[in-house]
């Protein structure tokens, strides 16, 4: 009598009845596991084509600056009226930390200053969209030569003022964005960017123009001190900027006006504030 | 037969159920690892791994929830009981990966301890947008992290079945915790509706079934027994229960088994010491009732295990009058021996 099996874990075999139902059970459990597992893997956004040479060391030459992040300045020829082109290389540190302390390490022990001195480092490249930044590790022994500019560093100085503007973005840390983790923004690396720019590296802002494409730039206090600590609010989350733009060849850096840092709303945006203070009287 | 009882090792059908987990972790994480990595070449590794396996754990977290309503549905589910708790291991080893690589990943080389930045980095507590979705994950996996430790036997027998079954009761807090976890995290980034609609179709499953099944619960409970006679009362026919097997009968609040055994009949407390399950869903085998959750096993004539084992239950008085039954719902002392009430 079918009806009278029972099935106990300790019998060595489950009686027919009940394998044969769990067997039709499995299957469709095994049919969702696969269903779900394609389903998840292919509706994840797309990765971004960021790159960090783990464990591959590279070594630049370039002019190194302090200001207003530090940066080396790579020499790429000269452009058609014979001013230096150059890529601005922004340094950051090992981790979750910004370059400030290694370079100051390298500073006293060898007692000398690196500021628009010509440098060769060896470090960890990443790049992204245009960008490349490097990363400086003590461990890697970073410093390979350091000697006076052989060029006018005059070209490497030139800033362009853009003058005042108000801008809508996304602060994101650099060494993540622009290579290191993926996603590297938005809400699920929110924790991971507070992270590394409370650790020193410098804060960037994400622009997306109108086209969908990004434009970044670097973002400092009004006259040009780190923000790093004044950011943490305001990180992976949509915000508004009134700052000084100045142009340093390939990078643009906003210096941000007092209370310039705002938490963007669509609503304050889209509907002006008398319209929000009418509607708030007539909910009440 | 004690020695049958006490030889639980590893099993064959324990074995099988092992394999299975096993298999079906390795089919979800391969397809998901190698179609993330076919269709979106730019993936990183770490990435891949935080994903494959925080989807595979809350997987396997809805199936251990809805084995519990599915066995009161339908008795053909038993054999995913009975195993259950190797489920919650395996799921609990899976999270921890992406738990660890999450603190790892986010957290670890920066200026404070990984610990304390998964707390203080973002300090959005008051936000339900910006509310830092990584401390939701951090409880939920303390919570896994205490019952996969305390899921032997042994912890059982030690915490008592009550603190245990308390302890164990908070994977519903658990699963909380991850929706809130997915809700405020990696869904307020993605833009593809896929990951909203699968956690909310989990979530009204899951509901549904304990509704369904706690609703057919509800309703034997509600019958009420009005016929009453010097402390007895009149619960059935004795036709209406099966040799070997037993009816439940839930009087003032408790719940007692009627079993039929070799023309007489037996009262026990319904509950059973392991974990609680309804011994009046057992059946007689070896002259011994064996509960139907984990096969722990009573004599019916006093609720005691036999030896070597010493778990007791209450017993209850039964009485046949014109082939109809009538219980006594006053319980007499845990292991008390009765004689039963002989059908003819
Ligand atoms: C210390 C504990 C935990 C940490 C630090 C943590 C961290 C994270 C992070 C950072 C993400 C976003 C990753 C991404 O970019 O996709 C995430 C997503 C997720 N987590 Fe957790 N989590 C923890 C515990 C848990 C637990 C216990 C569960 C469930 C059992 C869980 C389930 C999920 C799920 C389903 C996702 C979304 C899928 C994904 O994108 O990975 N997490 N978690
Ligand atoms: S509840 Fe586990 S054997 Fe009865």
């Amino acid at each position: 009598m079918q009806n009278d099996e029972f099935y106990i874990g300790w019998m060595q075999e489950a009686p027919k009845s009940f394998s044969a139902w769990i067997k039709k059970y499995l299957f469709v459990l095994l049919t969702i596991i696969i269903m779900l597992g394609v389903l998840l893997a292919l509706s994840q956004k797309k990765f971004d084509s960021g790159n960090f040479e783990f464990g591959k060391l590279t070594e630049v030459k370039g002019i190194y600056f302090s200001k207003p992040v530090p940066v080396i300045k790579v020499i790429d020829g000269k452009d058609i009226w014979g001013n230096e082109n150059y890529i601005t290389v922004p340094l950051i540190g090992f981790g979750k930390h910004g370059a400030d302390g290694v370079i100051a390490d390298i500073e006293k022990e060898k007692n000398i200053s690196l500021e628009a001195k010509e440098v060769t480092l060896k470090g960890t490249l990443l790049y992204n969209d245009g960008k490349l930044l490097m990363q400086i590790d003590a461990n890697d022994e970073p410093l390979i030569s350091v000697a006076d500019a052989a060029i006018n560093i005059a070209d490497l100085q030139k800033i362009k003022q853009l003058g005042t503007t108000d801008i809508k973005g996304e602060i994101v840390d650099p060494k993540c964005f622009f290579g290191v983790m993926k996603p590297g923004e938005g809400k699920p690396h929110k924790d991971c960017a507070i992270r590394c720019i409370l650790g020193g590296i410098p804060p960037v802002l994400k622009v997306t123009n109108e086209e969908g494409r990004q434009n970044y730039y670097l973002i400092v206090g009004a006259d040009g001190e780190k923000m790093n600590d004044m950011v943490q609010d305001y990180v992976a989350a949509p915000v508004t900027i009134h700052a000084n733009a100045v142009e340093y060849g390939d990078w643009i850096v906003l210096y941000v006006q007092q209370n310039g840092l705002q938490h963007y709303s669509y609503i304050q945006e889209h509907y002006n504030s008398a319209y929000v203070a009418c509607s708030a009287n007539c909910l009440k | 037969m004690g020695a049958s009882y006490s030889a639980v090792g590893w099993n064959r059908q324990k074995k099988i159920y092992d394999w299975i987990i096993f298999s079906f972790c390795v089919v979800y994480l391969a397809t998901f690892i190698v179609l993330t990595a076919i269709f979106n070449p730019d993936y990183t590794f770490e990435t891949v791994l935080i994903r494959s396996t925080s989807t595979l754990a809350v997987l396997i977290l809805h199936v251990i929830l809805s084995i519990g309503p599915l066995t009161r549905l339908n008795k053909k589910f038993f054999p995913l009981l009975y195993n259950r708790r190797h489920l919650g291991v395996t799921m609990f080893c899976i999270i921890l990966v992406h738990g660890a690589f999450g603190i790892l990943q986010f957290h670890s080389l920066g200026n404070v301890n990984p610990f304390v930045s998964l707390f203080t980095s973002n300090t959005h507590y008051d936000s339900i947008a910006d509310f830092p979705f990584q401390a939701l994950g951090f409880f939920a996996l303390i919570i896994f992290f205490l019952m996969a430790i305390t899921s032997h036997d042994f912890w059982l027998h030690n915490l008592s079945p009550k603190i245990w079954k308390t302890l164990h009761m908070f994977v519903y807090l658990a699963y909380f915790l991850v929706v809130m976890h997915v809700m405020l995290g990696v869904i307020q980034y993605e833009t593809n509706p896929v990951f909203i609609i699968i956690m909310i179709i989990g979530a009204i499953t899951l509901i549904s079934l304990h509704l369904v099944a706690g609703l057919k619960e509800a309703r034997k409970d509600k019958i009420n027994y009005n016929l009453k006679e010097e402390g007895f009362v009149f619960v059935c026919g004795v036709t209406e229960i099966e040799e070997s097997r037993a009816k439940i009968f839930c009087i003032d609040k408790e719940r007692i088994a009627v079993y039929k055994h070799e023309d007489k009949l037996y009262a026990i407390h319904n509950v059973c010491k392991h974990q609680g399950g309804p011994l009046g869903e057992g059946k007689i085998i070896d002259g011994c009732i064996t509960c139907p959750w984990h096969g722990y096993q009573y004599l019916p004539q006093n609720g005691q295990s036999p030896p070597p084992f010493k778990e007791m239950v209450n017993t209850y008085d039964v009485k046949v009058k014109d082939n109809k039954v009538w219980l006594n719902p006053m319980p007499y002392a845990e292991g008390t021996e009765r004689p039963g009430a002989n059908i003819r």
